[in-house]
């Protein structure tokens, strides 16, 4: 039955029984390494942030920090002989010293049971198994810590020679409180409960995601933004986004994974702003038109819905600016999945179909060491380009701050005056050698936008994704951040929206809303909570703000009490020396309900322009409202159902479906229909 | 973190050894994937994944030591090994394996190969030192060499159910 006609696998199988038989009968057991693992690993923190300058910008500096690392933990490990032998201390640095002692010494330790170390030792001898399990280390257990050995019972080797040797600890070290189940009656049973729990404990936190720090994805934590009363807050200021990052995460969650997505992960203005709509652009020599409309709000009765929509100016194919890309990978070994560095070589290809004889293509890679794994090459080297993807493949760990540098500098290098310069990063996860912290990533990455060259992230896969971190340093680095879940995906933002996310139009630009009190009770923005802007930042050049690319359309909604309405706001005492400020007599006057005001720059120029839109209220019936409108609203009723909002009121799936399939139109690329088929998930998976 | 370690390292080192590392090279290789993992917030999944994870990682470890090496790659098809080595030994870095090879030799094989297998893998006795032992040809205990490990590949296979 298992003889197979591969005579490569026989021989495979072959070399395994060799390999066992001379575990089983030879006595070649394997080293307990652990102890010298975890020492290690303890250090290695410390030496890294010792070394990161040396790291940075060196390609091979991996191995050299290999070397380092070992000896410096071999210098720690001395040390704590002389240091901790008085102490009574952590289990992991108790052990180090009964193995250096041993192994330097073979010599009893009196101090603890016996530890057998037999680690270093050629030729191989056979290890004891009895490890005595004595409560060390009490120190640092948050919960109960127990240990056996031997979990499969009788695995005694022959002859006497035991050659499994097992052991389990659970402690503080993996912060799940454990304890032992009460009705495990043997080591077997105690274990397979365990798993199931431990199972079920990672699954939970996989539903939430994690804190910084910790594996999984991570999300920030959003506030929704409340309602406002005009009389206190006037105006609102933000930053436009044209991520679409949390979209396609969120169609992952529902189509592929079947489960609702954690609330937190979902940003609604970027769930709007996945799709287009059909906004007429610029007519004169402004890079963006602006569009606004009001109509009646679906989901709370008296309330009004007022959407902002800008448009930037289209760029004909033939009139497209050279463009000199640097892509940054991140071929660590957990891009090493289908739906991460296969299916991010697949969009490179059809990217690399699309390039000219103008545009410039270079690969940095980044894992335990970065390294350049094409250099600069022009659009017209097609072979060469795929030839460089063939080869790419995942391996080792991230040092993404040292591989970030490479690629800055190969840009800068390879600078194209007036073309699109641009860094985008690829990966599933973390930044963790190097440049460690958010804050340096931030900082380096605003400096380089400043100089011109910026920087797009496109996230892959699950389990380690840092949403929050990849959003921020887009941010920061005049880019934007895409979540490519699929290879229509992967088209869709390398492909076809080249001429959008890359030529940037406008960059910093911010949108102000000032109301008329005489008007408007209270409003609320839906979404954007985490680009929020002090009215003060609105006229301030220095504050970063958004970029808008070619074609693109921004859509932003606001939901606005009228004046009259009731407002559900906690009140605020009247001032004691202060009288409140009163509307304007014109302001009453007026039948404007809102004045929007737009700042940008253009992308090489540092003092902002400034556009005025007023919007006087029509008081349209929703129904009325265009069909974009009402496809919009139906998609921020998506997103609040989504994140289970306080200001859903009296939204349900059905109408989201209601709206969203007749406000459908032509939909050309089916991505409207998506959405439905999103709605319809959510609403079965809400159900259960 | 700890218990990541004690529960795969050995299997990791016994996984690098079927590779073709040496003992020592193996040590070394051990110590680099468990520090190249933990450098990297460490996602806990199944063991089944994790431990195929881990063997990527010392896989990687390896090439990129023979590259420093400047030697070739390795003698053996990395990905046929990985392969056998995902189907029969699985994610509890041998240990079954090990057991049932216990019981087979225990079974399954006669005294008189029981005898072979013990001075060839324990005693470390040459093919003559053999063939004296048990009174027979040379040639013959390579066969019967080969045909014990065969019975016992089937053995333990079908043992471990695969």
């Amino acid at each position: 039955m298992s003889q197979s006609s591969d005579p490569k696998r026989d021989e495979l199988h072959d070399r395994l029984v060799d390999q066992a038989l001379r575990e089983v009968l030879g006595g070649e057991t394997p080293p307990d390494l652990s102890d010298k693992i975890l020492a290690a690993a303890e250090k290695q923190e410390f030496v890294s942030s010792q070394r990161k300058e040396h790291v940075m910008g060196k390609s091979g500096g991996g191995y050299r920090f290999w070397s380092v690392g070992a000896v410096a933990a071999c210098l720690l490990v001395g040390l704590g002989i002389v240091v901790f032998s008085f102490q009574g201390r952590q289990l992991a640095l108790e052990r180090n010293q009964e193995v250096a002692l041993e192994s330097r010494q073979r010599t009893a330790v009196p101090q603890t049971a016996a530890e057998p170390a037999n680690h270093p030792s050629r030729p191989p001898q056979p290890s004891p198994s009895n490890r005595a399990a004595g409560p060390k280390g009490q120190g640092r257990d948050k919960a109960a810590k127990w240990a056996w050995e031997n979990l499969d019972g009788g695995t005694q080797g022959v002859l006497g020679q035991p050659f499994v040797t097992m052991r389990q600890e659970f402690s503080g070290d993996l912060d799940i409180p454990f304890s032992p189940p009460p009705n495990a009656n043997s080591e077997a049973e105690v274990l397979q409960q365990l798993t199931a729990r431990q199972q079920e404990e990672y699954s939970a936190r996989d539903e939430k995601g994690r804190g910084p720090g910790r594996g999984g994805d991570k999300y920030d934590r959003l506030f929704e933004n409340p309602f406002r009363p005009v009389e206190d807050y006037p105006l609102s200021t933000f930053s436009i986004d044209v991520d679409t990052a949390s979209y396609a995460n969120v169609r992952r969650f529902l189509l592929e994974e079947g489960r609702l997505p954690p609330p937190d992960a979902v940003r609604i203005e970027e769930l709007i702003n996945y799709f287009d709509y059909d906004y007429a652009g610029p007519e004169d020599d402004v890079p963006f038109a602006a569009h606004i409309e009001a109509a009646g709000c679906p989901w709370k009765a008296g309330h009004r819905l007022v959407r902002i929509g800008l448009k930037g100016k289209q760029i004909e194919q033939d009139q497209r600016p050279p463009r000199n890309l640097v892509f940054l990978l991140d071929v660590s070994g957990s891009m090493n999945s289908p739906d991460k560095l296969p299916l991010l070589k697949k969009g490179m290809k059809l990217l690399a179909g699309q390039l000219g004889e103008n545009d410039r293509v270079a690969i940095v890679v980044y894992a335990s060491a970065e390294g350049l794994a094409l250099p600069s090459t022009s659009g017209a080297e097609r072979e060469k380009i795929i030839a460089a993807l063939d080869e790419l493949q995942a391996g080792g760990s991230t040092a993404g701050g040292a591989g970030i540098e490479l690629a800055y500098r190969i840009a800068q290098e390879n600078f194209i005056e007036g073309g699109v310069n641009r860094v985008l990063l690829c990966t599933d996860g973390d930044f963790n050698v190097g440049t460690t912290s958010t804050g340096d990533l931030q900082r380096m990455v605003e400096q380089r936008a400043a100089s011109g060259v910026f920087l797009s992230v496109l996230g892959f896969g699950r389990g380690n994704l840092n949403d929050a971190m990849m959003e921020t340093i887009s941010n920061k680095g005049n880019g934007n951040y895409a979540y490519i879940d699929g290879i229509t995906e992967a088209r869709k933002v390398l492909v076809e929206q080249m001429g959008g996310t890359l030529v940037t139009i406008a960059k910093d630009v911010k949108i102000q809303v000032e109301f008329n009190p005489a008007q408007v009770a209270a409003y609320r923005l839906i979404g954007y909570e985490n680009r929020i802007l002090a009215a003060e930042d609105f006229n301030d050049d220095k504050k970063d703000a958004g970029e808008i690319g070619a074609g693109h359309t921004v859509t932003a909604l606001y939901e606005v009490v009228p004046f009259g309405e009731k407002i559900d706001v906690p009140s605020v005492d009247p001032l004691k020396y202060q009288a409140p400020a009163r509307p304007r007599d014109d302001a009453v006057a007026s039948k404007e309900m809102l004045t929007l005001k737009v700042r940008y720059k253009e992308p090489d120029g540092d003092t902002s322009r400034l556009l005025e839109f007023p919007l006087v209220e029509g008081g349209d019936a929703f129904g009325k409202s265009s069909r974009d409108f009402q496809f919009a609203s139906a998609v921020a009723a998506f997103g609040m159902l989504l994140r289970g909002s306080e200001h859903r009121g009296t939204a349900t799936y059905d109408a989201v479906l209601e709206i969203a399939s007749a406000a459908k139109g032509p939909d050309v690329h089916g991505y409207r229909s998506e959405l439905l088929e999103m709605v319809r998930r959510a609403q079965s998976l809400s159900r259960r | 973190m700890a218990t990541l370690v004690r529960a795969h390292q050995a299997g990791v080192w016994r996984y690098l050894r079927f590779l073709g590392c040496d003992p020592a090279e193996a040590d070394d290789l051990v110590q680099e994937t468990f520090l190249t993992v933990l450098r990297e917030p460490f996602e806990l999944r199944s063991p089944t994944q994790t431990a195929a994870y881990l063997r990527m990682v010392a896989r990687n470890r390896l090439l990129m030591a023979r590259r420093k090496q400047r030697r070739v790659p390795t003698a053996i098809d990395l990905e046929a090994a990985e392969a056998v080595w995902a189907r029969v030994a699985g994610e509890d870095g041998l240990n079954h394996y090990l057991v049932a090879l216990n019981d087979c030799l225990e079974a399954a094989v006669s005294p008189r190969v029981r005898r072979a297998l013990e001075l060839q893998y324990r005693d470390r006795a040459s093919r003559a030192e053999i063939a004296a032992a048990l009174d027979m040809a040379v040639e013959g205990v390579k066969t019967l060499l080969r045909r014990a490990r065969s019975a016992l590949r089937d053995c333990v296979e079908r043992k471990v159910g695969k």
